[in-house]
């Protein structure tokens, strides 16, 4: 039945290259002989094809390919063939059982690949090398043939002889073997000596090339020899990973490769121990002989080259990461050796991300635990400077703004900024506590903190990709460590208080003291300079204490105020060269650092000026007050006298408000548009401050608008110098107005001690004595030369004011308000307007 | 070394007012009825001593003479809560008891009699200060004893401490109903040359003003003595927080009177108090704030002068200085904004001959006295419609002196035995204070006065101001 079958297959094929051949338009012949040798040779080579092993390369659906006939035809315009065809495929395909056709979709494959074939093959190709184009004959003929079934989907129309394959693939060993001098288990185990980064006996490292390749010499098939070079880029990858790894080693401890470069290396010493698993089972593979493709193989555990790049495919890239890696960490250290690192992490391969994590992981567990020690325990685990904060020591003042520094380029990409400046902060709070307050309730507040943010306080607590918990440890650290630290500062170093009490003493705020102060230590401070000491002066100061309400003051506040006396030459005066000063100790130095007392004490010394300013005028209003004045009639006086006198006095007068009136507003626009609003804003941010950073900055920025809006600051220098003008105009007027008051003094004695002698006498024609004549005459002359002075003082107090306003118009904001309250009846716009 | 305040009650009206201040510092500073601190007291902050100083035994006891010349109020105060209070040496009780039967003259002339005695009180707490500042004189003007033997203490005051400061408390008549003192016109013409020419700064409690604002402004229809007097001491322990509560600025009396009297004859001042409430008197609590505060105090009918001023008169009156003490929680940037409004307004009339503002003190509250508004404030004023209640007091005056009556009173005493040129002269000065009060409100001020008497029109001010240049000190 078999015999039968087979000789019907040979027939049905005869037949159909018969048929084909028939339609060929190459051919003469219209009706080729079936016997002729041309007709046998194209009959065995269609045999030959049919009964290979070639496969082809779409899925076995018989319905498919009888579908997309059908499409092809219907598609061309034979619809009616298209319909023959469906209907004869129904019958084919409903043809089951003996005698049927098995493999119908082989057969209708077949019959597709000729009737394409045919229709692409008229551009004059190789005849001898394909088929001969064949014709479409009708497909209805093969229904009752027999095809031999195949396995796998490969067709195999007819079978060969056995050997014939063998021979086949003999014919190939050969081949191979004359193309190849040496054999591919050779160089297979070549190249895993190479991926070692040793020199095997083919494949050697070529530093022409730097790379690993086959030796020129040997005859290998060129894309055996790219394949090779492919394959032991793995080795040369090796050799860079490896002798990073080994340099890194020997320089250490020596050298300074730092914890994070020795954990770089072991995670890279780890991944290489994997890697070198793999060589050892690949090479043990490599031991089997590679099975030429006849032999059924005995053992599927062997190596081709082929097969090595598939097992290198996953270590190529790994190692291609690590060398990568390698090359960006050569120079880095530390932190920013883990920040390059993390600069590949960010990979969407889930394998190279995977594998990145690892590697981070171990990396950056030293940098993690040194965060950890930081911000829990102050310290600064830092031997290799690795860690991007870095300590340096100082003074203990300075210990805040310059003990810990950020060390940027330490610092991984991973931590942002914001976060490393927290996580300086809170360290660097411990270490304030530790070091300036004396302080030891940060380790309840740092256990706290590591509990509440479920961090243990061991070491390793945390690892790369936990920048969440990091981030929330250095959050809870904070909050604690900064609150205790300023706790500490508010409660048991009294930040406030001192706050106050500068602001009571330096800042003039506690008037009766600075008042007392001031009527003290006035005259000795008209002398000069050289004639005062300044113990007599801490003698005053003193007593001022004593005298005021600053003797309730804390006695620790009081001893720190000092009376400081300034470099001075020889010309200078006493009042130029006075200051007071607060003394800061730690740890509220690190507030009150010399630059901040330098500006509390330029502060002071313009407030003094200005009191002492507003107790010269107080002292004018003194001995003009009015019942000295309206009590004594001087009725006995000459009325061109008495007009003269009136006029001195009422210019003195007039005068003096105008003076009184400048230098009070100032005082209040001191008192409430610099110092009170300054306070209150201050005290706010105090309240709002969560850090000792945030407390700097608005301690500083109190001290910054006193200085600002007190006129000290750079830009007001033009117009300080102006008011300074005409606080020397009000000295002077002071002078001279005391003069003044002087004569009207002694004019009264002189009208008075007349007086009584008229009284005495009963003389009422003494009117013209001579004495009284005298008295009279002098004192019309002194009146003359003191308004003459008042006049010139007037003059340029009027100018020199008015400079000064036309100054402050162009000023800030701020001082707009001293503006507004200088001119608040808008005296002197008017008079501005007026010329 | 506190700037010491020495306080010199004289007369029925001045020991009265004097007894309520003293019981509102007691209240302030936590001192109880007999001059001990109490426990609570130890806030601090406040400055005791200038107005008290300590006994040896850590009593607190008043700077304050009690002077009167008849019993009955010093001998209330002696049997009083805070009888243990006072220092008794400094109590002084005429011994005839008789007083002064409501004489100016009568009370001028026993003051006279005993100088010596008062002086030497007066001397002893001087020496007991270490930088006495001055003095405070309260009394009235109307009656006999604090007007005329506090004119004779301003006069000594002036004479023998010419350099330390005088200020008064005056308690000006009510004028709205007829007194029982058909005389007043006579003591207050008398005692205000006193105000005008020995004493550096008067503060004017005007009873009639008093009266309308605890009827009007209280809801009280018949107040009581004590009503009104609890309004002065009010007003009188305000004007002194900044002198206890030392601060920044206006921490002492000359600090505080300079910039309100630039010009030394118009150194009478008008006060004002918000919000007002009376003793055990529940009031309507409002919302305060700084500005409600000072725009409050700029309206007459919360100022304790009535104005007698017609209504042309009263638009050109203008504020010479305005002091408002603030007391209570405040936030400083509030006052700029609150002046910014006053501005805007133009809610106040300030002199045109020199430059002025309102001058604003925050002072701190008491923490020992309770009181319903967040904010209070006192305003201290040298406004030029004062003059008004001088004119009145002068025309009263010249109704009585006209008809020559009750003058035999006045010339059993020596100053009018001779002649009455006392009088004349009195009114010729309040007169030339009138003047110049009314010169305030022109802006030729500063020449006002200065023309050469020859080339006078006439030899009356006019409404150029020209005045007699006689008159003019």
């Amino acid at each position: 039945m078999e015999e039968d079958d087979q000789q019907k297959a040979t027939d049905l094929v005869q037949e159909l290259v018969l048929r084909l051949l028939s339609q060929n338009p190459q051919q003469t012949l219209n009706n080729p002989d079936p016997n002729s040798p041309a007709f046998h040779k194209t009959l065995s080579y269609a045999i030959r094809i049919l009964s290979s092993r070639l496969t082809p390369s779409v899925s076995p659906d018989a319905t498919a390919i009888a579908e997309s006939l059908k499409r092809r035809l219907a598609t061309q315009g034979k619809s009616s063939d298209a319909l023959a065809f469906a209907d004869l495929y129904t019958k084919f395909a409903s043809k089951t059982g003996p005698g049927s056709v098995n493999n119908k979709w082989a057969l209708v494959y077949l019959l597709k690949i000729v009737s394409d074939d045919r229709k692409s093959g008229l551009n004059g190709l190789d005849s001898s090398v394909l088929l001969p184009n064949l014709g479409i004959g009708g497909d209805g003929f093969l229904t009752s043939g027999e095809v031999k079934k195949s396995n796998n989907g490969v067709l195999l129309v007819s079978r060969d002889p056995e050997n014939l394959r063998d021979i086949a693939f003999r014919e190939y060993a050969t081949l191979v073997k004359e193309e190849n001098e040496v054999t591919e288990e050779v160089l297979v185990r070549d190249v895993l000596y190479a991926c070692q980064g040793i020199d095997g006996k083919y494949v050697k490292f070529n530093s022409e090339i730097d790379g690993y390749a086959v030796l020129d010499y040997v005859k290998v098939p060129r894309a055996t020899r790219i394949m090779v070079r492919k394959l032991s880029e793995l080795g040369w990858l090796f050799r860079k990973v490896k002798s990073f790894i080994s340099e890194s080693m020997d320089r250490f401890p020596a050298e300074e490769v730092g914890t994070v470069g020795q954990a770089f290396c072991a995670a890279l010493q780890d991944e290489l121990s994997d890697y070198y698993k793999l060589l050892a089972v690949l090479e043990a593979q490599a031991m089997n002989p590679i099975p030429l493709v006849s032999e059924s193989a005995s053992s599927s555990n062997y190596l081709s080259l082929r097969r090595l790049s598939v097992w290198f495919a996953e270590p190529i890239v790994k190692m291609r990461l690590m060398a990568v890696l390698v090359d960006k960490c050569k120079v880095l250290r530390g932190g920013a050796m883990a920040g390059a690192i993390h600069l590949h992490a960010q990979h969407g391969d889930p394998l190279v991300h995977k594998f990145m994590m690892n590697l981070l992981r171990c990396v950056c567990s030293p940098l993690f635990e040194m965060v950890r020690s930081w911000v829990l325990e102050g310290e600064l685990e830092d031997t290799f400077g690795e860690f991007f904060i870095v300590g340096q020591p100082v003074k203990v003042d300075l210990l805040w703004r310059e003990g810990y520094k950020l060390h940027t380029a330490m610092l991984p990409s991973f931590i942002s900024p914001s976060l490393a400046q927290r996580i300086l902060r809170t360290g660097k709070s411990i270490n304030f506590l530790r070091v300036c307050c004396d302080d030891h309730g940060w380790a309840d507040a740092a256990s706290e903190a590591a509990a509440a943010s479920g961090t243990s306080t061991r070491r390793g607590g945390l690892g790369y990709g936990e920048t969440d918990a990091l981030e929330h440890l250095v959050t809870e650290a904070a909050k604690r460590i900064d609150k205790h630290l300023l706790d500490v500062l508010y409660k048991r170093y009294k930040f406030k208080e001192h706050c106050l009490a500068i602001k009571r003493y330096l800042l003039l705020g506690q008037g009766d003291f600075v008042q007392y102060l001031m009527d003290i230590v006035g005259p000795k401070l008209s002398e000069p300079a050289n004639n005062i000491s300044s113990f007599e002066l801490a003698g005053f100061l003193e007593a001022a204490i004593r005298a005021s309400n600053a003797q309730y003051d804390d006695r620790d506040m009081l001893d720190r105020l000092r009376v400081k006396m300034m470099p001075h030459g020889s010309g200078d005066g006493g009042w130029e060269v006075f200051s007071l000063e607060y003394e800061a100790r730690v740890p509220l130095d690190t507030v009150f650092t010399e630059s901040v007392l330098s500006k509390y004490l330029r502060v002071f010394n313009f407030l003094w000026k200005l009191k002492r300013v507003e107790h010269a005028l107080i002292g004018v209003w003194k001995t003009m007050k009015p019942n000295c004045i309206t009590s004594n009639s001087f009725v006995k006086l000459q009325a061109s006298v008495k007009l003269q006198l009136l006029s001195a006095l009422r210019r003195c007068q007039v005068l003096w408000n105008e003076m009184n009136h400048f230098v009070t507003n100032f005082q209040y626009y001191i008192m409430f548009e610099v110092l009170e609003v300054s306070w209150s804003n201050f005290s706010k941010e105090m309240e709002a401050a969560k850090d000792l950073d945030d407390l700097l900055a608005a301690h500083e920025k109190y001290l910054n608008s006193i200085v600002g809006k007190s006129l000290l600051g750079e830009h007001s220098q033009i117009i300080l110098k102006s008011l300074f003008v005409l606080f020397e105009l009000i000295l002077r007027f002071r002078s001279h107005a005391d003069r003044l008051y002087e004569e009207i003094h002694k004019l009264q004695i002189r009208t008075k001690e007349s007086g009584r002698e008229r009284n005495k006498t009963q003389e009422s024609s003494s009117w013209i004595s001579e004495g009284r004549k005298a008295v009279t005459q002098r004192a019309g002359e002194i009146l003359q030369s003191v308004s003459q002075d008042m006049d010139n003082i007037a003059k340029d107090y009027t100018s020199s004011l008015d400079s000064f306003l036309s100054l402050l118009h162009h000023q800030s904001v701020d001082l707009k308000f001293l503006f507004f309250r200088l001119d608040f009846t808008e005296f002197y716009s008017r008079q501005h307007s007026k010329g | 070394m506190p700037r010491e305040i020495i306080t010199l009650q004289v007369g029925q009206c001045g020991n009265q007012i004097g007894m309520e201040f003293w019981k509102q510092l007691c209240l302030e500073h936590g001192i109880s009825k007999d001059g001990i601190l109490e426990d609570f007291a130890t806030q601090g902050g406040d400055r005791k001593d200038v107005f008290f100083y300590q006994a040896d035994d850590q009593h607190y006891i008043p700077r304050a003479l009690l002077v009167d010349l008849e019993p009955r109020v010093i001998n209330g105060i002696q049997n009083g809560e805070y009888r243990n209070l006072y220092n008794h040496e400094n109590i002084f009780v005429s011994k005839d008891g008789g007083g002064a039967g409501n004489n100016w003259a009568s009370g001028y002339h026993q003051g006279k009699g005993v100088e010596e005695e008062i002086m030497d009180m007066i001397d002893r707490e001087a020496d007991g200060s270490d930088s006495l500042e001055g003095f405070v004189l309260c009394h009235s003007i109307a009656g006999g004893t604090g007007s005329g033997m506090g004119s004779y203490l301003l006069e000594t005051l002036n004479d023998r401490y010419s350099k330390k400061l005088v200020q008064t408390y005056s308690v000006f008549p009510n004028q709205t109903e007829s007194s029982d003192v058909v005389v007043q016109p006579y003591n207050s013409l008398l005692t205000l040359k006193r105000l005008a020419l020995n004493a550096d700064c008067v503060v004017v409690l005007d009873n009639t003003a008093l009266n309308r604002i605890a009827v009007e402004r209280l809801h009280l229809p018949n107040p009581t003595v004590a009503q009104m007097n609890s309004l002065v001491s009010t007003v009188m322990s305000a004007s002194t927080t900044t002198l206890r509560y030392p601060g920044y600025m206006n921490n002492d009396l000359v600090g505080l009177l300079a910039s309100l009297i630039p010009t030394p004859r118009c150194h009478f001042l008008m006060t004002g108090y918000t919000p007002l409430t009376v003793e055990r008197q529940a009031n309507v609590i409002r919302k305060t704030t700084v500005l409600d505060v000072m725009r409050r105090l700029l309206q007459t009918k919360n100022i304790m002068v009535s104005s007698n001023a017609r209504n042309k008169e009263a638009s050109q009156a203008k504020y010479i200085s305005i002091l408002n003490i603030i007391q209570g929680e405040v936030d400083p940037t509030q006052v700029h904004e609150s002046l910014q409004r006053i501005r805007e307004r133009k809610l106040v009339n300030f002199i045109e001959w020199g430059p002025a503002s309102i001058q604003v003190a925050l002072s701190k509250k008491s923490p020992y006295v309770q009181t319903a508004h967040r904010v209070s404030g006192l305003m201290l004023a040298n406004h030029t419609s004062i003059r008004h209640l001088f004119s009145k007091c002068l025309s009263q005056y010249s109704q009585l002196r006209k008809k020559q009556a009750f003058l035999d009173n006045y010339r059993k005493f020596p100053m009018f035995a001779d002649d009455l040129t006392e009088f004349d002269d009195s009114w010729e000065i309040i007169k030339s204070l009138v003047d110049e009060y009314k010169a305030c409100e022109s802006p030729d001020y500063i020449k006002w006065g200065m023309e050469d008497p020859e080339q006078r029109v006439s030899g009356e001010g006019n409404a150029s101001g020209v005045v007699d240049p006689k008159m003019a000190f």
